[in-house]
């Protein structure tokens, strides 16, 4: 019994800093949004008295399924190049002496303390309609002179990948750290072919790796605004864009919360599922 | 067994890509240019403004403590999480712990903003540095918790115990034994949690009281009706002196042996 | 674990930076538009005063809004635009002004004040006056008509970008068909609609900001701009034009104004009326390339901006154009229509 009380006491002890930091600036926080849903707007951008369901009625708006359509789409395909991109990188990394991995650490880090909006307009410079990609590009016969490299779902994709790819490579490369490479090897020696090691040993070897990098793109790139919003169409707008909209424009922050409370559900809706499905499992771990 | 060149060409290949902004905000900020109507002429005449311009340094400055210290307070926070999620898993705590570290990241940003201002103002709390720095660790801890725990993957605990039978005392384990196993999961966690301090903007902008601006703030506004090569000079300060902290800690560690 | 002593010496560095001066002097905290008064004007301000001014700044009145209506404070100072003033003065977010700590009021421009919406200047007093037009390449724009048609030209399409603000864009469709552009009537609400969303189909994108970069480097040949901005291009890039649309346009005005929970009132006071102390009227006026409504300044200004009927509109013109006045409730009616403009296919 005292084995048992001590387990329990240590799990206190260490978990303790973060629910308690969480709890307090975190817990409280988020459900004033799921509140502020379900309160009435009144038009001065205030919040008014009791409660309604006004604002989820408001969702039903078929708009809202085009919007989030095309955000559902764009964060996929983000989602994916990054991964493709981030897990070459993230095997080469563990692999390579100490030295050059933190080098190439910090060469990949470093482009990203420079101010997020000035790499969205470095990006505008880039792809200019008169600039030195565009040329090459009309040189190598690949795009008409007419076509615009800026302002459509393409562009927002690119600089999309750009800006989340740190954050896929980073856990990744935490992953795949740890992973003994010995094994690939050993598969090797068994017979396998380097791309069946490579995916059936090594990607279930990094799969919390895989999954926090996945949760890492697709989750910010499903709420953001300022990408669309410099490098977007006129008909490029995403969820992010609506919220924000919806808080400065229309100063209805009741429906900009209803819309973000809908979007967290669904979010952490899988995650409540898997959860739930594996209260059961022998597996020591979550995921 | 010939090992397959790919992922090296891919990291060159993606650095390569990574870079191209940069060298556009290094190369812009010697412009005369102040709209980018195409080169100009070489000048400096940024970096000489920038001499005049307290207010971005102390933005500047603000961006960096805050970082600096939101970064240490998440790395410890977010580790211990990351611990407690793995040493722990099955347990009922565990998962409401899990789904309290996992949901940050699903909120969006605007009305994390917004709630923890409402927060604040409702507590009574006032607006400045260290709002902006209860913010930001609120929301790194996620990030270093999630990263740490991948690292943590298929981690056997039993290597602690054995430490321990062994007759190390908590400390000693901590510091030789887990450590330095997780230390990789901790500098990615560490790096991932700067990187969003110094950047972030919204919630920053929703909790920043008077006369506690940060870098990221200033720049939103600067885009408006400012000059941006101010900031591609700044930008390219900023890089030449991480790079020369790096190559100088490079030197270090290479002669320590 | 050889990074740890490092980063302990940067967070040694980070905290000693924590230390901070002592504040004996009182400060003077404003938030306001990014570069929006001239750091001589400040320092001339500070020095005179025995004070600090500290300015933080905002993006958007609608960022401001939100923020301030979420419970922030400690601002003696701000400058929202009009029809925010409006707003924030219905909410009581206000405090009137002290006249008699105002000297410099009788140099602001009766002219300007008979179009206000704070006529009296009973909260508010005007700083800068903005005209909405459009900016467009000379040699790149053939037979140029000064009237919000052009957004109509098929051989401009894909070269154009329209405000991405619900008022201006709204409101300047408003303005093509003849009505006001503080409209509350559904049928003319509706029209306005079908031309911005035949305007859409002309257009590269709604952009607020980055039309200016955007015709001084030729990305794009016709734009929906505010003056001062263009003024501010043209020094460099010679072939920029501008001209306000015949049928009328936007007028807007930033305006100083006190939050109700300042500390600094007195001290915020002598500052406003710093501002229109006419030379520094005019030199700010000179800084910004747009307009402080103020008498005696307009004779100090230099004649590129006297003689600029970008600056100072036709009697004729003037009449024709309006302030934002704020909505109100009928704020839902614009934002539905801004919503059907933005995500029609």
């Amino acid at each position: 019994m005292k084995a048992d009380t001590r387990k329990k006491l240590q799990e206190a002890l260490v978990s303790s800093p973060s629910l308690l930091w969480l709890g307090l600036f975190f817990l409280f926080p988020t459900l004033l949004v799921f509140v502020l849903a379900l309160r009435p707007a009144n038009p001065y951008g205030g919040i008014g008295q009791g409660w309604t369901l006004e604002n989820l009625r408001r969702l039903a708006d078929p708009s809202y399924l085009e919007v989030a359509r095309r955000t559902l789409e764009i964060s996929l395909v983000t989602t994916v190049i990054c991964l493709l991109l981030a897990v070459p990188i993230g095997y080469y990394l563990a692999r390579v002496s100490l030295k050059w991995r933190n080098l190439f650490l910090m060469l990949i880090i470093i482009p990203f303390w420079t101010n997020f909006l000035i790499r969205v307009f470095a990006w505008k410079v880039l792809l200019h309609p008169e600039g030195p990609i565009k040329h090459i590009l009309v040189f190598l016969g690949l795009v008409g002179p007419q076509t615009s490299l800026l302002y459509n779902a393409g562009a927002v994709v690119l600089v999309s990948v750009y800006t989340f790819l740190p954050f896929t490579i980073l856990p990744i490369y935490a992953a795949a750290d740890k992973f003994d490479f010995q094994l690939l090897e050993a598969a090797r020696d068994l017979g396998a072919r380097k791309f069946q090691a490579f995916r059936r040993i090594f990607l279930p070897g990094i799969r919390r790796g895989l999954f926090t990098a996945i949760l890492f793109v697709f989750i910010p790139a499903l709420g953001s605004y300022v990408i669309p919003d410099i490098v977007g169409g006129p008909g490029g707008e995403l969820i992010g864009n609506k919220i924000a909209q919806r808080v400065f424009v229309d100063r209805n922050l009741p429906l900009a919360s209803a819309i973000s409370a809908v979007l967290i559900l669904s979010v952490l809706a899988p995650l409540a599922a898997v959860l739930f499905l594996q209260r059961k499992d022998e597996r020591p771990e979550i995921l | 067994m010939k090992r397959s060149r790919l992922p090296l060409l891919v990291t060159i290949v993606v650095l390569f890509f990574l870079y191209l902004p940069i060298i556009i905000l290094v190369v812009n900020s010697f412009n005369a240019s102040r709209f980018g109507t195409g080169w100009q002429g070489f000048s400096m005449r940024w970096y000489a403004r920038l001499l005049h311009e307290p207010e971005i340094w102390r933005a500047a400055r603000n961006s960096l403590t805050i970082a600096l210290g939101a970064t240490v307070l998440s790395v410890v926070f977010g580790t211990t999480a990351a611990v407690a999620l793995h040493r722990f898993a099955r347990s009922r705590l565990q998962r409401f712990h899990y789904g309290l570290v996992y949901t940050p990241l699903v909120v969006p940003e605007i009305l994390m903003g917004i709630s923890l201002l409402m927060a604040f103002a409702a507590a009574g709390v006032r607006l400045g540095l260290g709002t902006i720095f209860l913010a930001h660790v609120t929301f790194c801890v996620s990030f270093v918790a999630m990263t740490v725990l991948a690292r943590l993957q298929d981690f056997d605990f039993a290597v602690i115990e054995a430490a321990q039978d062994l007759g190390a005392g908590w400390g000693t384990t901590l510091r030789k034994v887990l450590l330095p196993l997780i230390a990789p999961g901790i500098l990615a966690g560490a790096l991932l949690a700067f990187t969003l301090s110094i950047d972030d903007f919204v919630i920053t902008f929703f909790v920043a009281g008077p006369g506690s601006t940060t870098l990221p703030i200033r720049i939103y506004s600067m885009i408006k009706y400012g000059s941006p090569p101010l900031i591609n000079a700044l930008s390219t300060i900023l890089l030449t002196v991480t790079f020369t902290a790096v190559a100088a800690s490079q030197r270090i560690s290479r002669s320590k042996g | 674990m050889k990074r740890r002593p490092i980063l302990a010496l940067l967070v040694l560095a980070a905290a000693a930076s924590f230390v901070s001066c002592g504040r004996s002097r009182p400060v003077l905290n404003i938030y306001t538009w990014a570069e929006y008064f001239k750091p001589d004007i400040i320092r001339r301000f500070e020095r005179e005063n025995g004070c600090r001014v500290v300015i933080d700044t905002f993006d958007s009145n609608e960022a401001m809004y939100a923020k301030l209506k979420a419970g922030a404070s400690g601002y003696d100072l701000l400058t929202p635009s009009s029809y925010m003033v409006s707003l924030m003065s219905s909410q009581e977010m206000l405090q009137p002004l002290d006249h008699g700590l105002l000297p410099n009021l009788i140099h602001v421009d009766p002219e300007y004040l008979k179009i206000a919406i704070d006529k009296t200047m009973h909260h508010s007093v005007p700083y800068m006056i903005v005209n909405t037009g459009l900016a467009y390449l000379k040699s790149k724009v053939a037979d140029f008509v000064p009237s919000w048609s052009m957004f109509d030209r098929a051989d401009l399409k894909g070269r154009m970008t329209l405000l991405n603000d619900m008022r201006e864009t709204i409101g300047a469709g408003l303005k093509s068909l003849g009505y006001s552009l503080n409209s509350t009537d559904p049928h003319e609400l509706r029209q306005a609609k079908e031309v911005v969303l035949r305007w859409r189909t002309r257009i590269a994108k709604f952009e607020n900001e980055q039309y200016k970069t955007g015709i001084a480097s030729g990305e794009f040949l016709l734009v929906h701009s505010y003056s001062g901005d263009i003024l501010q291009v043209q020094r460099e890039n010679p072939d920029v034009a501008f001209a306000i649309p015949r049928e009328g346009t936007a007028i807007s005005v930033d305006d100083l104004v006190i939050p109700k929970a300042a500390g600094e009132v007195r001290l915020a006071h002598v500052f406003i009326s710093f501002l229109h102390d006419p030379r520094t009227a005019a030199e700010n006026t000179v800084f910004l390339s747009y307009l402080c409504p103020n008498k005696e300044g307009y004779t100090l200004l230099p004649a590129e901006l006297r003689d600029n009927p970008a600056v100072f509109m036709s009697h004729e013109l003037r009449a024709r154009s309006e302030i934002f006045a704020d909505l109100g409730a009928a704020n839902a009616l614009y934002v539905k229509i801004w919503d059907e403009i933005k995500s029609a296919k």
